[in-house]
């Protein structure tokens, strides 16, 4: 599927943005302080945002589930125009209505506890789940989001959905493991196989009802995000099993977003993903010498993989904002790459929610400046 | 039957709190070393209650393997945030820019063994050399050979220090050795790497292995000089190792440091026999095939007492 925009390197966000400070301080319960209104005062007015004064008028009140409601779909609206403002083709709501891409997700479906907190790295931590029972579906936790989104953009609408292998990853695996005891005396094999099960039923009972509720409801993009696809190499078939069994027969395109690994051990078993037309990638993150950071777009000449690629031109994990030419001699060395220009979609690394409002929206302006540079120079 | 655990331990709520509040300015330096006290006086009493043959710390102020390392050696700064193995956890990769020494800094920080301990034995447990150079970026040293020896050499002076301070056993956590596969050139300068550390040291040592297959690489480590070899069994099938003649002591790693499911009794009994019976080692002791870091606190606690409960049932 080429793009709807009909121009050269469309320009996509990839999923988070971080969380207004008057949201967060609403949630939580806080008064909303000076700086944040400040806050949204100035980016309202850059993002051309026009609910500001409805905001505020919410954030005066005391909170309820119906201003909680109001205040979500308001940060969502933000969002939007913060991104469409940026000069971005295709937008969504920066996640704004999401607790994070793992917890949302699992907290809304069957099957899992959660016992407490483990480290990431350094002083972070998350809530990692358990999958205590079988899993299932309880609810379309995208729908309302994007029903909310696909009415208030401007701008094309791609939705980002955390990919079935991503949440097995990042969860204990009890149940399937209990399950399957007695069936193998080999620990590792029995680990294996319980995951692949647990991968399995993610895809088909949770992630494939939430896909086709969105595409039911308008949807024409959806984002499979698999941060963790390439953490244990031996279980990619697992993921290109589970990405057929959620997306197969829904009408709509489907990518998927792959970051901070090493590409090749995905071949050639992701050439068997039947309906993914794009792999959105990082590259810029590794390395400041362009051929050596997008020395692995390659890969896709040596397997004649002939989709999309999302060409991700800016490190999220910076705040050095890169210059729109060095986004622009990152487009046109994917170019000379791939040969044809019209596979290359430009985006960030990675959602940008760790970084600042201004750092974020100075990366994303680039990247559209990029694109238009390289536009300008290749049509 | 011997049991004891292999490094570093979760934090308790309460620490990861203390934890994230220093880090964001609102708790001070002394604060958040109260927590960490308090989380390894727990963690001390929770392993003497457990009748664990040797204590370990927890290494509960360690963010990551190395890095007490890039304070304690010369020659270490801190690189950028890198995987750690195939986890969904991260740590610091070591940069060597200059000759690896240690020169003499305070350990007490990071090794503590002054707690009382009703008679229990202290252990540390400390990167294994090959580890430690797989995963720094070396750009001082001109071969891999050389860097071997350098982080050997240092320690070993660091061990030398510890066993003054109190501590009666040296574990080296070595998952590089069945994760990364090395040549058989490697294989020699870890053997190499392993004399230096062991030579003369006068207390008890154990190679630690998890995350990888230690079957692939049991011909060669059985031979090196440590008295024990940790083996993951969530990763090793006892298959693998039948065909050896064990001299040494294997840490049989059979509680899962990485899945929050509870290993009942009769499973561990029938592997820790099985091991016993077609391996035929030395002795077997019980561990978890690696850090209970990965869980959080509440589980690991309860994997504690399953280990303690396997310890008495197969005895």
């Amino acid at each position: 599927m080429r793009d709807h925009t009909n121009k050269l390197f469309p320009v996509q966000e990839i999923g988070s943005l971080p969380k207004p400070p008057w949201l967060i301080s609403y949630l939580r319960g806080r008064a909303v302080e000076k700086p944040e209104l400040e806050h949204l005062a100035k980016w309202s007015k850059i993002s051309g945002f026009e609910a500001e004064k409805d905001i505020r008028a919410v954030l005066s009140q005391p909170k309820t589930a119906e201003t909680e409601k109001r205040i979500r779909n308001f940060a969502s609206l933000f969002a939007i125009r913060f991104l469409e403002s940026a000069g971005l083709d295709y937008v969504y709501d920066g996640e704004a209505n999401r607790i994070e891409m793992y917890e949302h997700p699992i907290r809304h479906s069957e099957g899992f506890e959660f016992y407490g907190h483990v480290r990431s790295f350094d002083d972070r931590y998350y809530r990692k789940a358990a999958c205590v029972r079988k899993v299932g579906f309880r609810d379309a936790y995208h729908l309302d989001e994007f029903t909310y989104a696909k009415q208030a953009a401007k701008r094309k609408i791609k939705v980002p959905v955390t990919g079935p292998y991503t949440l097995a990853e990042w969860s204990f695996n009890e149940f399937y493991q209990r399950r399957l005891a007695d069936d193998y005396h080999d620990l590792s094999k029995l680990k294996s196989e319980a995951k692949r099960e647990l991968v399995l039923d993610i895809a088909t009972q949770i992630i494939r009802p939430n896909l086709q509720a969105l595409v039911d409801a308008g949807a024409e993009w959806i984002q499979i995000d698999e941060p963790a696809v390439t953490t244990k190499p031996g279980e990619i078939p697992f993921f290109v099993e589970a990405f057929n069994e959620s997306t197969a027969g829904l009408s709509c395109k489907f990518s998927v977003h792959i970051c901070y690994s090493d590409y090749r051990v995905l071949y050639p078993d992701i050439l068997e993903l039947k309906k993914c037309s794009q792999l959105a990638l990082e590259f810029a993150n590794r390395d400041d010498d362009t051929a050596a950071a997008y020395a692995q777009l390659q890969l896709l000449n040596e397997f004649e993989d002939e989709r999309e690629v999302g060409l991700g031109v800016a490190d999220v994990h910076v705040d050095d904002v890169e210059e729109p030419s060095l986004i622009c001699g990152r487009i046109k060395y994917a170019v000379k790459t791939l040969g044809d220009p019209k596979r290359i979609y430009v985006n960030p690394d990675c959602g940008l929610r760790t970084r600042s409002w201004d750092i974020a929206y100075s990366k994303l302006s680039n990247i559209a400046e990029g694109a238009e540079m390289a536009r300008r120079e290749i049509s | 039957m011997e049991g004891h655990l292999t490094g570093a331990f979760p934090r308790s709520e309460a620490l990861v709190e203390a934890s994230r509040a220093a880090a964001r300015g609102r708790v001070s330096p002394d604060e958040l070393e109260a927590a960490y006290a308090r989380d390894v006086e727990a963690l001390v009493n929770l392993q003497t209650q457990a009748k664990v043959e040797f204590v370990v710390d927890g290494q509960l102020n360690w963010k990551d393997l190395f890095r007490p390392f890039s304070e304690l050696l010369t020659g270490i700064r801190l690189g950028g945030l890198t995987r750690w193995f195939d986890n969904n956890t991260f740590y610091r990769k070591p940069i060597i820019v200059d000759k690896v020494r240690y020169a003499g800094a305070s350990l007490d920080t990071y090794f503590r063994c002054s707690l009382p301990h009703n008679g229990a034995r202290w252990k540390a447990v400390l990167p294994g050399p090959y580890t430690f150079a797989v995963m720094s970026q070396n750009t001082a040293y001109s071969s891999f050979g050389d860097l071997i020896d350098a982080l050997a050499h240092s320690l070993k002076d660091v061990i030398s220090e510890l066993k003054k301070a109190g501590f009666e056993y040296f574990q080296f956590n070595e998952p590089s050795i069945c994760f990364s596969e090395p040549s058989k050139n490697e294989l020699q300068l870890i053997k190499q790497a392993y004399e230096v550390l062991v030579k003369g040291i006068g207390a008890k040592t154990a190679l630690h292995t998890y995350f990888g297959d230690a079957g692939k690489v049991i011909d060669s480590i059985i031979d090196f000089s440590t008295d024990c070899i940790g083996i993951d069994f969530y990763a090793t099938s006892i298959a693998s190792l039948v065909e050896h003649d064990f001299t040494k002591e294997i840490g049989c790693g059979c509680i899962d440091a990485r899945n929050s499911l509870l290993e009942t009794p009769d499973v561990l009994r029938k592997l820790i026999r099985k091991v016993e019976d077609d391996v035929a080692p030395k002795a077997v002791y019980v561990t978890p095939n690696c850090d209970l870091e990965f869980l959080p606190q509440s589980i690991a606690v309860k994997k504690l007492h399953i280990l303690a409960e396997a310890k008495e049932t197969v005895a």
